[in-house]
């Protein structure tokens, strides 16, 4: 049975949520917790809660909502100070005044938090021209188990006082702790964006992928898209579309579009559509947002995370085998960061289901650290989360002890079963 | 007579591989910090195996094991305070893999920083982090230390280029990791541990395409406050150079009368600018650069001519310690950061400090960052001298943290700052770095007395008794 609340996690609904007004509030409700042997799941905007395994004990929800404010922010600093619970949306908002931003990427901005995009160790594809959220967070406070409220870092953009410990919490998904602050740089934001869609066929493919390569101006974004068609429209009778998205100064973007154009004729591409300022961001997120958008209630996405050389090489093999499997994909292959992401669905959840553990396995072998990314909760229920644990594992497992020592955060949600 | 730990490495490892002569190890027993120590033994391995290899004798004989680069640091991370085994990566200094493409290379921990990106430069790319140092210090040196540089304002410190490594935990075991592993980020933990949470024997560094224009300035100034005013004022109205560094007159002069690179050196303060992007935006950043310096003071602005002058300006600027060497019997060189809007304030207190204590003070710091360097000269045949070179760093230090700063922005804490981390940490956040630590050398044996403040122990004992 699946239970649907909104913090229900798998088949799972917790007894009681808990929304702490302030940060040692939080930090007591985790020890008292801990002591009393309960386990925990701590929410912000539920977008990434799709990440990992649904947790074994689930007897606790704490919601971050009631601490989503700015707690500090000069703009001449560059830096800001943030409480893990507010969205991306009031983040950007708080930024958009001094026309200033932090590249999350992330899906779902109106709902999804700092907090939980940190802790989902989320990575978008901005990331090669501005550099991964865990490179711009300076210092955070997290609320651990034993009820200490922690610091690392602070509010200067260079520091080498003691470990950075700020780079732990990230991606750890609220296995080891509740971030309750996190310090960002800013960057000031580029004065125009511009975001050109052109159809990529199969045989120009490569040709095309070469060229992009040797633009003079680098792309911020560049993802080729094919399916995922409610958050991407169709260019001509191509399944895929090439997306390239360049900021900068308008001299930069109108020499970046005429050598972009130029490079893309060269490859057979008379037809490229350009988007411009909030247009373009909307194409952005839209594709973004795509990233978890689960197909009714038959699909499970994957995500891959390599070289940017080997992303086709991984996004195909995952297609094949869906195919292979009877199974319709739709994926985004990240070409300057690497990543892919593909959605497989059978024609129904019950048909998926059947064949779920063949095209699972398949996958797996072909392409070693694949994670799941999202999904159906039922269907995710049926595959594991991580694959095989990496060789680093006995490391992570001493980590969580550490910092969990009687297993009350999120158990079994992590890598290898922490 | 040599001692069976010496013996057993010897037998192990060979003579070419590993010292025990007197004379050899007094090379190992000091970095640039003025502490200086005895290693028991050192070793020079060719490659990860004869590391894991002196790891495991070590711990077999109870001794600790002291990570070396090139012997740059500042903070005394590389001495070897209570004897011990010091392991020097110099002959592990080999680029293993170039992958230009997928913009990546693979390096030994001994290779020297400048020595990458010279050796990868013809195929446009380049390996960012550029500490002063760079000539001589060495990459694992610069991951142990999560060292800075002139261009981390525009490109990040090391952490942000370090995509994987390779290391040797304290039992003598090897292991890899990369960033694109699942699980906690071990990667980002071990870059800044300075060597105590284990051995770096490799690391795969990112790589950044070089930028189609780069254009150097200099501007003169009457002083450091109003140099100071400028470059807040630039970073306030969000623009970032990859470069923003000052030079107060006694640094300037102290360069010139060695380099010869064309600073004005009648100027109160010199500030040196850097852009690089795509050609296209070069002259508009150049004109509210220098609109902005000009309305902070600036009473003169200049550009360097062509790659030949800005690798001259650059030399100079990197070469600052050493000029100062040249015309002071002995300098120390303190390292804080502040918020930006800060420097200002900041470099006032410190002038204001510096008199206070009678002492030469030189200034030559990443501006743009608010990671200042107040230079102290003093004689140390001196006592009173150096105990106020000590009280007035303690007291910059202290109030770096009053304006919401820190105690270390690039050079690390290693044996100089250990006591300072509790002005900064409070009992509970050093218990949380404690708890990393027990994961990766519950012995504390990878460079001990580094980092940490002998109470840290106290507050881990409380810490796990509380849970």
């Amino acid at each position: 049975m699946i239970v649907s609340t909104p913090y229900a996690l798998g088949n799972r609904a917790p007894a009681r949520v808990e929304e702490p007004a302030d940060a040692p509030r939080l930090a007591g409700t985790l020890a008292a917790a801990a002591e009393s042997g309960s386990a925990v799941v701590i929410f912000g905007g539920s977008t990434l809660q799709s990440i990992g395994n649904a947790p074994q004990r689930y007897d606790v929800a704490i919601s971050l909502r009631k601490l989503d404010r700015v707690l500090q922010y000069d703009p001449r600093e560059l830096t800001i100070g943030l409480q893990a619970g507010i969205t991306l949306e009031g983040v950007a908002r708080a930024l958009a005044q001094a026309r200033q931003f932090i590249p999350f990427d992330a899906p779902l901005p109106r709902r999804a938090t700092v907090g939980g995009t940190l802790a989902a160790g989320w990575a978008g594809p901005r990331r090669a021209a501005y550099g991964h959220l865990r490179d711009l967070l300076i210092g955070s406070t997290v609320a651990l188990t034993d009820g200490s409220l922690v610091n690392a870092g602070g509010m200067v953009v260079k520091n080498v006082t003691g470990y950075d410990m700020s780079r732990l919490y990230v991606g750890s998904l609220g296995t080891l702790g509740a971030i309750v602050r996190a310090n960002f740089k800013t960057l000031p934001r580029p004065p125009r964006q511009r975001l050109a869609i052109a159809p990529l066929a199969d045989e120009i493919r490569e040709r095309t992928l070469t060229a992009l390569e040797t633009l003079a101006i680098e792309p911020a974004a560049a993802l080729v898209v094919d399916g995922f068609f409610e958050r991407v429209p169709r260019l001509r009778d191509e399944d895929a579309r090439l997306l390239v998205l360049f900021e900068g100064s308008g001299a930069v973007i109108d020499r970046a579009t005429r050598e972009l154009r130029s490079a893309l004729g060269k490859c057979g591409i008379a037809e490229t559509l350009l988007f411009d300022e909030t247009a373009a961001a909307d194409v952005l997120q839209n594709t973004i947002d795509a990233y978890i958008e689960p197909l009714e209630d038959r699909s499970v996405t994957y995500r891959s995370t390599g070289l940017p050389q080997t992303v086709w090489q991984r996004a195909l093999a995952v297609c094949g085998i869906a195919s292979d499997c009877d199974a319709r994909f739709d994926f985004i292959a990240d070409i300057r960061t690497g990543d892919a992401i593909v959605r497989v669905a059978g024609t129904s959840g019950a048909r998926t289901a059947a064949l779920l553990g063949e095209l699972d396995a398949g996958v797996r072998a072909a392409v070693p650290g694949l994670t799941v990314l999202a999904g159906d909760p039922a269907l995710r229920a049926q595959i594991d989360a991580w694959g095989t644990p990496p060789s680093t594992m006995e490391t992570l497992r001493a980590i969580k002890t550490r910092f969990d020592p009687t297993a009350s955060l999120a158990p079994g949600r992590y890598v290898g079963g922490l | 007579m040599a001692s069976t730990f010496q013996r057993r490495l010897i037998d192990a490892l060979g003579t070419d591989v590993a010292r025990i002569e007197p004379a050899d190890l007094a090379a190992y027993g000091y970095d640039a910090y003025k502490e200086d120590g005895n290693a028991s033994a050192a070793i020079v391995p060719r490659d990860v195996r004869e590391v894991a290899t002196a790891v495991r004798i070590a711990r077999e004989c109870d001794e600790p094991v002291i990570p070396r680069g090139a012997g740059t640091g500042l903070c005394g991370g590389a001495v070897p305070v209570k004897g011990g085994l010091v392991i020097s990566f110099a002959r592990m200094n080999r680029l293993l893999a170039l992958d230009v493409r997928n913009r990546r290379a693979r390096v030994q921990p001994g290779l020297i920083n400048l020595e990458l990106s010279s050796a990868i430069a013809r195929y446009g790319v380049f390996y960012a982090p550029d500490p002063s140092s760079q000539k001589i210090s060495t990459i694992g040196g610069n991951v142990g230390t999560n060292a800075g540089g002139p261009h981390c304002l525009s490109y990040g410190t090391t952490t942000n280029h370090v995509l994987g490594l390779q290391y040797v935990d304290a039992a003598g075991r090897i292991h890899t990791t990369a960033l694109d592993d699942v699980g906690y980020d071990v990667t980002g933990l071990l870059v800044g541990s300075e060597g105590t949470l284990g051995l770096i024997t490799e690391i795969e560094v990112r790589l950044m395409r070089l930028p189609e224009a780069v254009r150097v300035y200099v501007a003169a100034f009457a002083d450091v406050e109003s140099a100071s005013e400028a470059v807040s004022a630039i970073i306030g109205a969000g623009i970032v150079p990859v470069a923003l560094e000052i030079m107060d007159k006694l640094i300037t002069q102290a360069v010139e009368a060695h380099y010869h690179a064309g600073f004005p050196a009648d100027a109160g303060a010199v500030l040196l600018v850097e852009t690089a992007g795509p050609l296209d935006d070069m002259d508009d950043a150049e004109r509210i650069i220098a609109g902005i310096a000009r309305e902070h003071g600036a009473l003169s602005w200049r550009a360097a001519r062509d790659a030949a002058e800005r690798a001259a300006l650059w030399a100079a600027r990197k070469g600052a310690a050493g000029a100062i060497g040249r015309i002071a019997p002995n300098y120390y060189i303190q390292d804080a950061c502040v918020p930006r809007t800060k420097l200002p304030a900041v470099m006032k207190a410190v002038e204001g400090i510096a008199r206070h204590y009678q002492l030469p003070v030189g200034n030559v710091f990443h501006a743009g960052d608010g990671n200042l360097h107040p230079l102290m000269i003093f004689d140390r045949r001196e006592p009173r001298q150096v105990q106020a070179v000590i009280d007035a760093g303690n007291e910059i230090l202290q109030t770096c943290i009053d304006m919401g700063g820190t105690i270390s922005g690039e050079h690390g804490i290693g044996y100089e700052k250990r006591k300072t981390l509790s002005l900064v940490f409070s009992v509970a956040d050093l218990a949380a770095m404690a708890r990393v630590r027990d994961v990766f050398d519950p012995m504390r044996a990878l460079n001990p007395d580094k980092i940490f403040p002998t109470g840290a122990v106290c507050g881990e004992v409380k810490a796990s008794t509380a849970a």
